[in-house]
Parts: structure tokens; C-alpha cells; sequence
């Protein structure tokens, strides 16, 4: 009999070297050769929900509260919570075993999303060949989130660091991570198109280890 | 490419990321009222097209997906305050 | 040719050569030259003929002003020379020419050109008639710059970037570098542009001793040049883009821009597009040509040309230079030219006064004669200059000249572009003699050369002050900076006074007011003449400032010209309308990297691997179909689909649907959502039912239809068309904004897979792969259902119908979607079960009857139109459902086109193709979907036609140009095909095989 599979919208050309099953996802933790930077990673099978709400206050989502303000974000045990606006929420699940919320007001969105992370040095770089939005204003503090076009197609994006060291505001001398969702069908244009513009800059796929190492080094504070 | 939006939610924005929703004229009227068709009319069709300040709905269609109002220029393509 | 050397100011390496090919031979020039730069050097006067006249074109400017030395270059069509870095192994040509620009056999065409008055191809050749078809191949092959095959590849590699700033400031000369400083120390993002390779504008190639304020700072003017850039480029928060040309700014303080790439850069030429705060604008000025006879003879130039062409080329122009100039830098660069070795017989300036003593003094010191209130009238020569004859402005007195260069300039012109297309309106100013702008939009700046200022100090502190305005428009507070900047330049002299002139008395006939298409003052005098009476009217008459230097060069003489013709007053003159793009970028720099964003199911690739053609259907790629090697005869594939519907109607088939829109709708309030925007009575939606239902906008026109089921309290299912599924939610939203209600809707479009499985053996497939009972009472018709496969994947199956067999839909999420497809496909295995596209599915579902919106309803069709009035439940006026007021309206409205089906009277004749119109003595409707029914071996199809045509038996004449048979219509290649109207459904009308 077919051994039943969950599939990521996203394969990338390289090899990869170590592999995880989980939950019917064969996940790749490491690719090889995965250099020094750019990294692009597919994070299409961590959990993620959306959480509508009249009275977002009164939520708790795995015992934290939705931050107040539309495009700010927490990032709590490895659960980053992102206000959308006002009565709707994203919450992504990217470290350490996930509950499953019951609540009416959450529906599984994993599926309806590619998940994308993109990590290291130049990647501010890459993201202006793809769109306007400004990943690098100074007066919003990280992690924050940004709702809009990437690459032409609407997106939810979490600029989660961006190495506030060194003095210039642009993104060439910028390093940091940034997580980007948006509707699965687009995976593969979307991968195709992050990967083109990155092409000058070195970018390579890597897996999820190297992401979660990032997240881990960020949020540990 | 000429008119930027103030999204109450995500800020000053490019138009492109925008859907029109037209003049703000106010809830809809009874059905018992549109049930007169020149009442309906009106309604559905006639708009002030002010060459000036008005206000109009937008939809963030490419962001947060929100309504709101804001005032525009008609003239200048410009929003204003 | 020699170059100059160690000179501050060059901006070549002599020790790196670099080789182009031109007319057949090599070229040597060195690493810094321009395309035109380096032919220079080798002797090359001439770079192209002109648009009408074939006259001989030389270098004139060296910003693109002009069309001048437009050349193809590495096939690549008017690439401009003056400012395009030369590149080892490049293949240069000349355009427009017959031979070779310097022995042109059209140059003939100069000699016609009393033939060609102003507008001549409006006035004549249109009588008689038959003369025109003649005519306009001779125009259409004489016209026009630049030739390109119609498959050429674009050489190079072509990108984008979408820069964010706080301050963009244009134009990296003096005052654009001390606006950027200014708003950088304040911590803001700053951007410059600069179009030139490097910072520096008119200090660049200037050694005039620079003196500061306080006087304590005392250096040749590229020396301080240096000094801003490399403070410039050593700020953390200043980012320059140099060598990139503005071309729009758009409201919102959008700029666009295109850089040209350096040997180093991932890109040929790359597209900017830069979101800022606040706009400085430091774009300097041009000089403005004067005019006389002959003025664009290779030879003459701007002095601002010449100038460069010694200090940042290291080539001197030629031997003797003449100088007819009406502004100070003009003198200036007379007398470096003439320390730099050329001879200069004189300099002739066109104010009687006003000129800096100082430079008079210089002058005085060579012996260099100058001509107060004198100007150039005629430039004389063959194909190059040999003499020049000044006078005085009254003609009165004149004096000729040998010289082989003339360095000719009538004022300056500020640069104004980027103010106009930011909505600035200009306006003439009597004592600058610029057109500046009078009312600036907000956060929109000007500074430096272009307001007037010359006075190096007043430039940099204009800048300053601009620098400190766009800051404040960010928010920071610089009002003591302001006040400390603007005492300063109090006490500095401000803008100058500038000359007005255009022209000494010439006759015009040879006098060029726009390079680029041949117009001369006696063409705008015809113009005027004519009654064209304003500069936007006379451009457009004349032609003049339409080519490809953008108005460049007749920008602001044109107005100033008819002003002085008509005896305006000053307040009058307004220049033509500047538009973007200010220079021309490659239409390969717009495409950027072209990434074509599309939507790819998540069994797509199995798709293809069987055979899918795939295609895209609004955002999705999707399989039309995947019969191919219909017969072993005829290897080509069936566009008809014939083999995938006859599998359906006799086996079972399966088709990937995950592109409909899916969306949870859950929250106290929506079921007020839902009859708010559907026409039924959505409190009937039941748990484990589906219900079809439609939308309609206000006018009661159908736009959308679906179906909705319960899946629990105030928690609601529902499916859209594709085309819809991506405005569903703002739909929702829009007609609610003005309620408070709570209700919350996900998209859920992309997260499920859909497969729909139909045909006779679908029950029997489906039994293999699940434990649940889905026997026919277990699962009937139009009932909803949850179960799992394998006890891994969740489905939500709906038993429906659209092809007309017995049908599931599996909903499923999407990344086990590849897994049940698989699934299925060994399931159905010995079934016969196969994959069917959507053309098997538009097909089979027309044999139906059943509608697909928007290919048989179009913007004006309403519900009762299409034979859907049934779904509308009129008694809900308290939801105010969208459309039902329009519904009531046009319930028994005549003449509206109704939806009928239709059958061919002879299906030898041929389908119609979808679209066809119904026509008798007028058009009366039109075919929606028509195909040949192997179900049923006839021609059916549905048309939308007026209602008096709609009842049954009625004969329809559909008209088509196919070549296909049909009657014949007299004296045309068009044919007639006849159908009538028949009941629908065509196919099973109980619905007997897909209850079964």
C-alpha cells in the first residue's frame, strides 16, 4: 500500500543530508553544502493557525496574549504570535512540540501557506530586488510583521532580526532572518523568484536546523 | 503608480496594493425604499464625483484586507488628512 | 589623438586600453571613455545623420540632450554614445544612414527641405486618395531611428530594485551633496542619484579656485568636489546611486529611476524604483543652445562639451575655438580651454553686461578679444566647420572667424524635470531668465544651480537648507539649523541674472530649433503662421522636442522663441509639459527580471507527467486536457477531449478542482453574512447538505456562484468559482462595512486540494479507499460528508453533479493531496479510471446545462438571465442582500438576452466558435459555449440572445468566418450556420445518472 505523505510545495535542487520524518512530513533538517549565507529554507510543514476574534483581548493563545497592535509580533516558546489587525491574529509554531489548539476561533492554516525562511547575510538585499516594503525602518523594533506584496504576490512577512549592529540603515551591510508566508499555489514562482534575485548574493537552501539555530539565537534573551 | 494610501493598519502604502470601493454614501437604504427603481438608482449609481475632496472607501486587498475611508483629492490624485 | 595629462580632473586611466570596432576597424580609446568619447579620439566627427535631412550630426553635448550621437551597438538601436561607457569588443554603427555617416547618400535629403514645411505629411500626398498607400511606405521606411529584426535578443542581463529612503535627493553635484549631508546628520535614510559615473556636477571638471565662507578654505572646485564626495560616500546613512538617470516621480514621492551597470554589476541596466519622504531636487542646469545658421554642424558644441571633453577626457576639442556664449561658466571655460592649449580668436557674449569682472580680467591677461552684445549668426564649412561669422545683435556689424571648433551657448536652462513631473508649475522668472517652479508640492525641494545660484558657497548652502527641509518633512526638528543656514545665505549673492536671448536675425531656413527632428525656426515661424499659437500646440505641429532627447534641446527656447515672437509679456512663456521617462531606459530594463507570479496545484506535476496541457486559467496553471495520440493515424492531440469525456460518461475520470475558492465563515453573525451577499435563504443551510446558491453585485447580475454547507454553530463551509476566490472575503467584508457585525472569514482556498471523481464506477472507487458507508443512501445526492482515508487523511467529500455522472468532490488538505491522488489512481486502476481536463469538463457540464460564470453570463447578466431566478428567495428584505432590490427590478424586464440552448441544424457544417455572434439583419446575441457531443452525436450549445429569440423551436443564424461550411453569404468569405433553440438539459434531463 502507498505509504500516505504529507507534501511541501517547495523542493529545492540540493542534496540533502540529514532528514527527519515527522507527522507524515519527511523533513530535511540539513542540505549539503549549505555555505555561508544566504540561506533559503522551507519551513512549509511547521504548524501555523489563524485566530479571528471580536474580542482579541480576551484570547489566550497557548497561555500568552495576542500583542496589541496590528503588525506587532511575540515570540513566546517557540510560538511567534502576529497581529494582523483588528480582530485577527497568525500564529506560527516553529520550535518544540506544538499543542493543538480546540478553540472555534482557530482554523489549521499550515496547509493553506508556503512557509518560507530566509536567513543570513545579504538578505535585505534580496528582499529590495522583490519588493518595496520596508523591512529596514528604523522605528519599527523587531520582530515586527509587514503585510504586502513580495515578489508581486501578497504576503505575510516576519522581519524576526536584521543584526542591529554597524551604522547604516540599508541593506547591504544588513544581516538577519525573515519568515514569509503566502498562498501555497505560489511556492513554486515564489521560490524560483527568491532564489533568482539571490543568485548574485550566493544563496543556498538550507534546512531546518539552521533556521531554528537562528530563531534559537535571537530569542534567547 | 501616482496615489498612495494611509492604511489605518499598515500605513502609507503604494495604491496597487488598494481596491476602490467608490464614494462613501452611507449604509445601505431599506429594501422597502430601493424598491423604487429611481431610488435605487441613486443608491446604487449616482455619485457626487466631486473634483476635489472627498471621501471613499479602500480595501488593503494585498495587505490586512481592511475597509476604510479616506479623503482624496480628485483633482491632484493625492490623499489628504 | 593625444590625450591630456595629469590634470585633477581626468576621469580616464591612459594605461588601460580598451578596442571597439566601428565601420569595419578597430578603435582604440582608454578605460573611462564613452562610446562618443573614444571616437572622438580617433578622429570621428561625424556620428549619425539626421531624422529628415541626413545632415551630418557631431558630438554637441555630452548628457543626452540630443539624438546626436544615437548609434546601434552591439545591435542594440539608439544607444546613446555621449554617455555609455565604452566597452572592450563593442560593434558600433551608425543609424539612418545609406553608406556610412560621413559619406551618406541620403544626404541629398537636406537639399529637399523646402518640400518638407512644417506638418508637410498632414497637407499633402492625401489627394488624390489612391496616392497614399504609395506614399506611406516611402514615410514609414524613411521615418523613424534605429533598426531592429523583430527577433532579436536582447543582449544583457536586466534587473530591479525598489529602494526605501527618508530623503531622495536628485543630482550628486554640489548642492545635491550638501542636501544629502544636511538630512543624513539627522539620521534619516538618505538615497542620491546621480546621472553622471561619478559625484561631482558642474565642480567635477572645474579648477576655478573654490573660497568658503569663513574663508578658511581655499581649493580649485574639483578638488572641493572630491572633498563633499568622499564625505558623501563615507556616510553610514547616505546611499548613492550614481550613474543613474531619473525618470518619473510620481505622487507619494515615488521616484523612478534606471541605473546604467558598471563592469562589476550583476545587471546591464537595472529599473529603481525608490519610495521616499521627501524629494531634494539638485539637477544643475544645461546650457541652452543658442541658435543660428547651421547650429548643430559638427563642430559646434556647448561649451560645457568642450570643457569636459579637455578636463575629464583629456581631449582637446580641436585647434581654434570660437566662443559664442551668454553666460559666465561660457568664459570660464574659454579661458581654461585656452590654457589648455587652443587657440581662442574670441568670446562672444551676448549681454552687454552683468559678466564677473574677474573672468573679463582673465581674459584681458591672454589677450583673448571679447565681443560685448556680439553672438554667432552662421556656421560655415562642408561637412565640419571651418568659419564662424559673429555679429553684433542687431545684424548690423559682423566678422568671420577660421576656427574648427565653435563653443556656442545662449544662457543656461535649469534642469527642471523632476520638479514639473512632481506637479510643480513653472513659471518664467525675468531676472534668471529660468522657467522655475511656482508652487511646489509638498515635500518637494529644490536647490543649487537650477533656483540660479552660481556662487559656489550660495550653491552648497541651498543645498544645505533643502537638506534640512526634507528632514523636517520627516519629522525632525531643524528650525535652528534653518535659521543658522538661511542668515548665511542672506549674506551670500543670490541666483544671477541670466540671459534671455535665443537668436541673432537669421533667416531660419538652417537655424535648428530641435536636433532631433529636423525643426528649425522657420518651421516654427510656419507654425505660428499657421495660427498654432502656444509652444504644446507648435510642438505637436512642428514636431519639435518629440524626439528622443525628450525636448532636451528646444525645451526652453521653444517658448521663449514664440514669447518674443508674439511680443508677450514676461508672465507669459510656459514651457511644453515634460513627461517621464525623462531619458529613455531599455523596455528590456522595464521587463526587470520578469518573474510571472502563477499558482500551481499540489498535484500539478503529476499532471504534466501524464500528459496535462498545462495553461494558465487567471492565477492557476491548470490541464486543458491530456488526450494526445488520439488515433495511432493522428498523432497530434484532440482538442476536443473526446477520449477523457467518453471515459467519464462509461467509466469513472478524475480532475483536479483545487482551484476553487474554499473559505471558512464562522462567528455569531454569519449567517447575517451570508444572506446578506447570497441570494437563497441561507438559514436552510443544513449540517451534512450542500447547498448551491449564487451572488449577485447591486445590479442584480450574477457574479459568483457556489455552495455553502453547516459544519457546525455559526460555522459555515463554502466553495467559490476560481475567479472569484481571491475578492470572496473582501466581498463579504464590503457589503458589511457599515454593520458591527461579528463573523470572521479564512481563506481556506490553497490549504485544501480538490479532486473530483466522476463517472459511473465513482461509488465503486470510492468504496475501495474508505470504510465509511457511502452507499447511495448513506451518502446521497448533495449531501455532505467527513471521513478518513487510511485513518491519516481527512476528507470533506460532497456528493455533486456538475458533469452530470455520479460525483464526489475530496477536499482535501493540501499536502496530503498528492497522496490521495496517487491513491485513487491505484484504486480506480481497474476501472478505468483516467484524468480529464478542464476542456472534457466545460464540455461535459454544457451537455448538462449547467453554467459556468462568465462564459454564459457576462457584466449584464443577471440571475433570471441565465435561468437561475429560482435561487433568489425573495422574502428576506431585512438581510438587504445584495442585487435583490435589482432582481425585483429586472424580474419581467424585456429586452434583456436571455440564455437559451441551441442545437445545429446540421452539425456537417461545423462548431461554432464560443463567441460566435447570432445575427439576422443585426447582431442579436451571441454562442457562449458550443461543442459537438459525442454523448449525443449532435452540435449543442448555449448563446445568450435577445428574449424574443429565446423560446423553443426558434431558428438562430450564427455567423462565422472560419472557413468551415455553412451557407454561403453573398460576396463575402462569411458563412451562416443555423441552429435552434432546444430544452436544456441536453444531456440525461431527469438527472437520473448522477442521483444513481
Amino acid at each position: 500500500m502507498l505509504k500516505i505523505q504529507r507534501q511541501s510545495p517547495v523542493s529545492f535542487a540540493a542534496e540533502a543530508i540529514r532528514t527527519e520524518e515527522r507527522e507524515h512530513w519527511n523533513i530535511v533538517l540539513e542540505y549539503e553544502k549549505e555555505g555561508e549565507g544566504p540561506w533559503l529554507a522551507d519551513m512549509s510543514h511547521r504548524p501555523r493557525w489563524d485566530v479571528q476574534d471580536g474580542n482579541m483581548a480576551s484570547l489566550s493563545v497557548f497561555g500568552n496574549k495576542v500583542p496589541e497592535k496590528p503588525n506587532s509580533c511575540i515570540y513566546c516558546r517557540g510560538t511567534l504570535i502576529n497581529r494582523m489587525n483588528a480582530a485577527q491574529a497568525s500564529v506560527w509554531h516553529m520550535d518544540g512540540e506544538p499543542q493543538k489548539p480546540a478553540e472555534k476561533a482557530y482554523t489549521d492554516t499550515a496547509d493553506a501557506g508556503v512557509f518560507l525562511a530566509l536567513a543570513g547575510k545579504q538578505i535585505f538585499s534580496i528582499a529590495e530586488k522583490l519588493t518595496d516594503l520596508d523591512f529596514l525602518n528604523p522605528r519599527q523594533e523587531t520582530p515586527f510583521l509587514v503585510q504586502g506584496p513580495f515578489s508581486h504576490v501578497p504576503c505575510q512577512i516576519v522581519v524576526a532580526d536584521r543584526g542591529e549592529t554597524g551604522e547604516s540603515p540599508f541593506p547591504a551591510e544588513k544581516s538577519g532572518l525573515i519568515l514569509l508566508s503566502c498562498s501555497r499555489g505560489y511556492a513554486h514562482d515564489m521560490v524560483h523568484a527568491i532564489l533568482d534575485a539571490g543568485e548574485e548574493f550566493g544563496i543556498r537552501a538550507a534546512g531546518e536546523d539552521k533556521i531554528l539555530n537562528e530563531l534559537r539565537r535571537i530569542f534567547s534573551g | 503608480m501616482s496615489v498612495s494610501i494611509t492604511c489605518p493598519v499598515c500605513g502609507k502604502r503604494k495604491g496597487y496594493e488598494f481596491r476602490f470601493g467608490g464614494e462613501d454614501k452611507g449604509a445601505k437604504p431599506e429594501e422597502s425604499v430601493l424598491a423604487d427603481p429611481a431610488a435605487w438608482c441613486d443608491y446604487v449609481h449616482m455619485n457626487e464625483c466631486r473634483a476635489g475632496v472627498q471621501k471613499e472607501w479602500w480595501c488593503h486587498k494585498d495587505g490586512c484586507g481592511t475597509w476604510f475611508c479616506i479623503k482624496r483629492d480628485t483633482v491632484k490624485n493625492i490623499e489628504v488628512k | 589623438m593625444n590625450r591630456l595629462k595629469n590634470l585633477p580632473t581626468l576621469q580616464i586611466d591612459p594605461e588601460k586600453k580598451i578596442s571597439l570596432r566601428y565601420k569595419g576597424k578597430s578603435y582604440e580609446g582608454v578605460q573611462g571613455d564613452t562610446i562618443a568619447t573614444l571616437l572622438y579620439a580617433n578622429g570621428i566627427r561625424v556620428f549619425a545623420r539626421s531624422l529628415k535631412y541626413h545632415r551630418p550630426r557631431g558630438l554637441y553635448s555630452l548628457d543626452g540632450e540630443c539624438s546626436n550621437t544615437l548609434m546601434e551597438v552591439d545591435g542594440i538601436p539608439n544607444v546613446r554614445c555621449e554617455n555609455t561607457p565604452a566597452r572592450e569588443g563593442m560593434n558600433v554603427k551608425a543609424q539612418n544612414v545609406l553608406g556610412s555617416a560621413d559619406r551618406d547618400f541620403m544626404a541629398f535629403m537636406d537639399k529637399m527641405s523646402r518640400a518638407m514645411p512644417a506638418g508637410f505629411y498632414y497637407k499633402i500626398f492625401h489627394k488624390p486618395a489612391s496616392v497614399w498607400p504609395l506614399v506611406i511606405k516611402r514615410i514609414r521606411k524613411a521615418a523613424g531611428l534605429g533598426k531592429m529584426s523583430p527577433d532579436f535578443d536582447m543582449p544583457g542581463a536586466y534587473d530591479e530594485i525598489y529602494p526605501r529612503a527618508d530623503v531622495c535627493v536628485v543630482g550628486g553635484g554640489p548642492a545635491g551633496m550638501c542636501a544629502a549631508l544636511a538630512a543624513a546628520e539627522q539620521g534619516l535614510r538618505v538615497i542620491l542619484l546621480e546621472a553622471r559615473p561619478r559625484l561631482g556636477g558642474s565642480y567635477d571638471y572645474r579648477c576655478t579656485q573654490y573660497h568658503s565662507v569663513s574663508g578658511d578654505r581655499n581649493m580649485p572646485l574639483c578638488q572641493r568636489a572630491r572633498e563633499l564626495a568622499e564625505q558623501v560616500e563615507a556616510h553610514p546613512c547616505i546611499r548613492v546611486f550614481a550613474h543613474t538617470f531619473l525618470t518619473g516621480v510620481y505622487g507619494g514621492h515615488v521616484l523612478t529611476a534606471f541605473q546604467q551597470g558598471g563592469e562589476a554589476d550583476h545587471f546591464t541596466q537595472r529599473y529603481v524604483e525608490i519610495r521616499t519622504e521627501s524629494m531634494v531636487a539638485a539637477t544643475g542646469c544645461t546650457e541652452r543652445p543658442l541658435l543660428f545658421e547651421n547650429n548643430e554642424k559638427p563642430g559646434v558644441m556647448q561649451p560645457g562639451c568642450a570643457h569636459r571633453l579637455a578636463r575629464t577626457w583629456g581631449l582637446l576639442p580641436g585647434k581654434t575655438a570660437v566662443f559664442s556664449i551668454g553666460h559666465d561658466a561660457g568664459i570660464e571655460a574659454a579661458i581654461d580651454l585656452s590654457d589648455l592649449g587652443m587657440e581662442i580668436p574670441c568670446v562672444a557674449d551676448v549681454r552687454e553686461d552683468g559678466q564677473d569682472p574677474l573672468l573679463l580680467a582673465e581674459l584681458e591677461k591672454r589677450q583673448i578679444p571679447f565681443y560685448r552684445g556680439w553672438a554667432a549668426l552662421c556656421a560655415e564649412g562642408g561637412k565640419n566647420l571651418k568659419k564662424v561669422c559673429l555679429s553684433t545683435l542687431n545684424g548690423k556689424h559682423q566678422k568671420n572667424f577660421a576656427c574648427d571648433i565653435l563653443a556656442a551657448a545662449a544662457g543656461l536652462s535649469p534642469l527642471t524635470g523632476p520638479l514639473t513631473l512632481a506637479g510643480a508649475g513653472l513659471k518664467y522668472d525675468s531676472h534668471s531668465g529660468f522657467f522655475l517652479p511656482e508652487d511646489m508640492p509638498e515635500n518637494i525641494h529644490a536647490a543649487g544651480h537650477l533656483l540660479g545660484y552660481e556662487y559656489p558657497p550660495a550653491i552648497e548652502s541651498s543645498g544645505t537648507l533643502a537638506g534640512l527641509w526634507a528632514a523636517a518633512d520627516c519629522g525632525v526638528s531643524v528650525q535652528n539649523a534653518v535659521r543658522e543656514i538661511s542668515e548665511e545665505m542672506a549674506a551670500l549673492p543670490g541666483p544671477l541674472r541670466g540671459s534671455k536671448f535665443v537668436c541673432g536675425p537669421v533667416s531660419g531656413k538652417k537655424t535648428f530649433i530641435c536636433f532631433d527632428e529636423d525643426c528649425t525656426l522657420k518651421n516654427t515661424d510656419q507654425a505660428m503662421a499657421e495660427g498654432f499659437d502656444v509652444p504644446e500646440l507648435i510642438k505637436r505641429f512642428t514636431s519639435a522636442g518629440t524626439g528622443p532627447g525628450q525636448g532636451g534641446i528646444p525645451g526652453h527656447n521653444l517658448p521663449l522663441y514664440v514669447a518674443l515672437s508674439q511680443a508677450s509679456p514676461d508672465s507669459s512663456p510656459r514651457p511644453t509639459t515634460t513627461r517621464s521617462p525623462l531619458t529613455p531606459p531599455y523596455l528590456a530594463t522595464y521587463a526587470g527580471s520578469s518573474h510571472d507570479m502563477s499558482k500551481r496545484t499540489p498535484v500539478h506535476d503529476f499532471q504534466a507527467a501524464s500528459g496535462g496541457r498545462m495553461e494558465r486559467v487567471g492565477v492557476w496553471n491548470r490541464a486543458r486536457r491530456f488526450s494526445q495520440n488520439q488515433s495511432p493515424k493522428n498523432k497530434s492531440d484532440d482538442a476536443t477531449a473526446r477520449r477523457e469525456i467518453e471515459n467519464v460518461r462509461n467509466n469513472v475520470g478524475m480532475l483536479d478542482a483545487s482551484t476553487l475558492g474554499k473559505f471558512r465563515i464562522f462567528g455569531q453573525d454569519a449567517l447575517k453574512a451570508l444572506q446578506r451577499v447570497y441570494v437563497s435563504d441561507m438559514s436552510r443551510v443544513s449540517e451534512g447538505r450542500m447547498k448551491y446558491s449564487a451572488m449577485c453585485n447591486e445590479d442584480g447580475c450574477v457574479i459568483d456562484d457556489g455552495v455553502v454547507t453547516k459544519c457546525g454553530e455559526n460555522d459555515y463551509y463554502l466553495t467559490t468559482s476560481t475567479g472569484r476566490a481571491g475578492m470572496t472575503a473582501e466581498w463579504f467584508r464590503f457589503h458589511s462595512r457599515y454593520e458591527k457585525w461579528d463573523y470572521h472569514i479564512v481563506n481556506l482556498t490553497d490549504a485544501y486540494g480538490v479532486i473530483n471523481l466522476a463517472g459511473p464506477s465513482a461509488r465503486r472507487v470510492l468504496e475501495k479507499i474508505t470504510d465509511a458507508d457511502v452507499s447511495h443512501g448513506a451518502f446521497p445526492f448533495s449531501a455532505y460528508r467527513e471521513f478518513s482515508v487510511q485513518n491519516v487523511i481527512p476528507v470533506r467529500a460532497m456528493r455533486l453533479g456538475f458533469v452530470g455522472e455520479l460525483s464526489y468532490e475530496f477536499h482535501v488538505p493540501s499536502s496530503f493531496m498528492p497522496s490521495l491522488w496517487q491513491i485513487l489512481e491505484e484504486a480506480g486502476k481497474e476501472f478505468g479510471i483516467q484524468n480529464f481536463g478542464l476542456e472534457a469538463q466545460s464540455t461535459m457540464r454544457m451537455e448538462k446545462g449547467h453554467v459556468i460564470l462568465g462564459s454564459e453570463s457576462e457584466q449584464r447578466t443577471t440571475l433570471h438571465d441565465i435561468g437561475l431566478g429560482f435561487l433568489w428567495h425573495r422574502g428576506k428584505p431585512e438581510a438587504k442582500t445584495v442585487g435583490a432590490s435589482a432582481l425585483a427590478h429586472t424580474e419581467k424586464q424585456k429586452g434583456r438576452l436571455k440564455l437559451v440552448g441551441f442545437k445545429t441544424e446540421n452539425p456537417a457544417d461545423g462548431v461554432p466558435k464560443d463567441g460566435a455572434p447570432i445575427a439576422d439583419d443585426r447582431i442579436r446575441g451571441y454562442v457562449c459555449t458550443c461543442r459537438y457531443s459525442y454523448s449525443l452525436k449532435v452540435t449543442i450549445g448555449m448563446a445568450l440572445v435577445e428574449d424574443e429569440l429565446a423560446a423553443e423551436n426558434t431558428r438562430l443564424g450564427i455567423y462565422t468566418n472560419d472557413g468551415f461550411a455553412g451557407e454561403a453569404m453573398p460576396d463575402s468569405g462569411e458563412y451562416m450556420k443555423y441552429a435552434r433553440v432546444v430544452p436544456m438539459p441536453f444531456y440525461d434531463p431527469e438527472g437520473k445518472r448522477m442521483k444513481m
